[in-house]
């Protein structure tokens, strides 16, 4: 068993773009384990700032949309400035469980990595979703494939640990999609060790609508191309 | 002069007169975009000498090769622009992302 954790020095970093309706919701459950919680407003339309209000997390805003990637990068910065001992990504919509995040930590905690990938196709993790939704997952897992030469079981899962080593290194510079992919590509770089871990996906209505589509995928490949080239 | 000839000399000359007087350049630009221009206008007014030159390079028509050459340039222009706006949004980015940082504040 890993050592005890003080849960005020895990920071969950929370990218929210007009989650308004859930974001109450999502923040509370983690608030309630006792994690520091670092909500980025990727510039809602509607500031979900008066969502928040009676739950102490950090509350960062980027004045205008710059997309998930560039929110992750802002609330990573900020926990790595505010000595955070672990940094979670954990998305707005929903769709994850807090309760997952100890089962993340863990390899971290015994030091078998300094970074670990939630995956919802483990043994282990449990998910309903339909047929459509996984063959765009099939066709992202194929584009990290390409990209990265790293076959893992899920792509684009926003559930995410990082040890003091990794989040030290991460600078991510894909604003959109695509910053799941270029993640990969600095664990490669960089060396890091990493390990997938099931968590549990909740698949609403509501995050159904906000989930990854086909057209998604194609946006995502040209941006990976157009960074290659262009740097 | 045909009337297509004489809109597309007075095209030339106009966007000449606006690049000088809108940005400026050094002379290196200026010289550049002259001799551009007066190629252009050359051509314009001897259609055939292009075909002279297209035939050279094994294309028929001298319309042909402009038209491969403008695709180029055109590509080439594009590719530009995105590297700038690209670092242009990386730019910005840092900026947002720094404002962000500065103004965080913590809700109770």
């Amino acid at each position: 068993m890993p050592a005890a954790i003080n849960h005020k020095d895990v920071f969950v970093v929370v990218p929210a773009y007009n989650e308004q309706t859930v974001i109450r919701d999502v923040v509370s459950e983690l608030v309630d384990i006792g994690y520091t919680v670092v909500v980025v407003d990727d510039g809602s339309k509607t500031s979900p700032e008066p969502f928040l209000k009676g739950l102490p997390v950090y509350f960062l805003q980027h004045e205008i949309n710059m997309g998930q990637g560039a929110a992750l990068q802002t609330g990573i910065e900020f926990s790595r400035e505010h000595h955070a001992s672990y940094i979670i990504t954990f998305d707005g919509d929903g769709q994850h469980n807090a309760d997952d995040i100890k089962k993340l930590l863990e390899p971290l905690q015994t030091n078998e990595a300094d970074f670990t990938l939630g995956s919802r196709f483990l043994k282990g993790a449990a998910h309903n979703m339909s047929g459509a939704r996984k063959q765009t997952l099939q066709i992202a897992k194929f584009i990290n494939y390409i990209f990265t030469g790293m076959r893992l079981t899920d792509a684009y899962n926003g559930m995410r640990a990082l040890n003091p080593k990794a989040s030290a290194l991460v600078n991510i510079r894909e604003n959109g999609m695509a910053h799941a992919t270029e993640l990969l590509t600095f664990i490669k770089k960089n060396k890091l060790r990493f390990q997938e871990v099931p968590v549990n996906i909740r698949y609403t209505e509501y995050s159904k609508n906000k989930g990854l589509t086909v057209w998604n995928g194609f946006r995502i490949f040209f941006d990976i191309l157009l960074n290659k080239i262009f740097g | 002069m045909s009337g297509i000839q004489i809109l597309l000399i007075g095209g030339v000359i106009a966007i000449f007169i606006y690049y000088i007087a809108r940005f400026r350049n050094a002379l290196a630009d200026l010289i550049i975009l002259g001799i551009f221009s007066a190629a252009a206008v050359f051509f314009i007014l001897y259609p055939d000498e292009t075909t002279v030159i297209a035939n050279k390079l094994g294309v028929q028509r001298g319309a042909d090769l402009l038209f491969y050459i403008c695709i180029l340039f055109f590509i080439f222009i594009i590719v530009k622009l995105y590297a700038r706006i690209r670092r242009l949004e990386s730019k910005l980015t840092e900026i947002i992302r720094q404002r962000a940082k500065d103004e965080a504040k913590k809700t109770e």
